[in-house]
């Protein structure tokens, strides 16, 4: 925890400087989570601001000041999914359109052969939003908090409140699914770096 | 068999390694200046809405409840003054307001023919 239970109780009875305080203690935090679910960092701050107005009028709803963390990761989760599902709507962006050079960067970062800049980072970035592009919002949500943010299955059954047991097969079939692309992704990046 | 099982660790390590480097690609963001005074304005500009959509439904279900008193104010009126109005029909009650003019002593009309007097 990031604070003392009793700011977070003041901040759920209404005090306005109280949670100021919660918010400033958690916002890069949240911020960098959001950055990593979304994959769109000029938007960050925007779904940031989201979460935190969302925490702000739903705090008299929280149980206990012990289950804050979780609760504020699944308002994070669940703001970051509707963005991706907005966004999804606007632009439909297809496991197709991976690029050769993207593909390239893949196969570079595993063999650990890039010194990266900020294009590589971007491309990379592009290359894992282009790769979860197949997977439903919400699964995307839940891969990244378990694959890239860190967290454990019993933090993710927390947020979620389901049992590991159901986390764990879904985020079997979403690792597979993004498998797959990343495979057939490989394959005619292979065949064009074979012919030179 | 054997290939294939360590072709599919080998995409799978590949995969973990680049969901690592994504990671690294995106640390945690310095806040702007403008978050904080920002998201109050969103929260003051949310907690005016909906005060205003509160008076508004406010308004609007004091409104209703005027109206439904006065409807059924109306329709528990109109019911009384069905209740003083006759239940006959209108023939019924002619022939009530006519019961000493009955029409069964009427003879029929005999009409002598005139005699001829030529």
């Amino acid at each position: 925890m990031l604070v003392e239970f009793e700011l977070i109780k003041r901040a759920r009875g209404g005090d306005g400087a109280a949670f100021n305080q919660l918010v400033l203690a958690y916002r890069k935090r949240i911020l960098g989570t959001i950055g990593r679910l979304i994959g769109h960092p000029e938007d960050v701050e925007d779904v940031g601001q989201e979460v935190f107005l969302r925490l702000y009028f739903s705090l008299d709803q929280l149980r206990s000041a012990e289950v804050f963390e979780p609760w504020l990761y699944r308002l994070t989760a669940n703001a970051a999914y509707d963005y991706l599902r907005k966004r999804r709507r606007r632009m439909e962006s297809r496991m197709a359109d991976l690029s050769e050079q993207q593909v390239l960067v893949a196969d570079a970062i595993a063999g650990e052969k890039v010194n990266r800049d900020e294009g590589q980072r971007k491309q990379i970035r592009e290359t894992v939003d282009s790769l979860l592009a197949d997977v439903s919002e919400d699964d995307r949500v839940l891969l990244m908090l378990k694959e890239v943010e860190g967290l454990s299955l019993k933090e993710l059954g927390k947020i979620y409140h389901v049992n590991e047991n159901a986390l764990k097969v879904r985020l079997f079939r979403a690792r597979q699914r993004v498998l797959k692309a990343f495979r057939s992704a490989r394959k005619p990046a292979a065949g064009f770096s074979g012919s030179h | 068999m054997e290939h294939q099982n360590h072709q599919t660790e080998n995409d799978e390590e590949r995969l973990i390694a680049l969901f690592g480097a994504y990671r690294d690609t995106c640390p945690d963001p310095e806040p702007s200046a403008n978050f904080m005074p920002q998201l109050w304005q969103k929260i003051e500009a949310r907690e005016r809405a909906s005060t205003v959509l509160g008076r508004l439904a406010r308004n609007v279900v004091t409104a209703t409840l005027a109206l439904s008193s006065i409807l059924a104010l109306a329709v528990s009126i109109s019911y009384s003054r069905m209740e003083t109005l006759p239940s006959e029909t209108y023939v019924e009650v002619l022939a009530e307001q006519h019961a000493g003019e009955n029409l069964d002593y009427f003879e029929p009309v005999h009409i002598e023919p005139i005699a001829d007097h030529r």
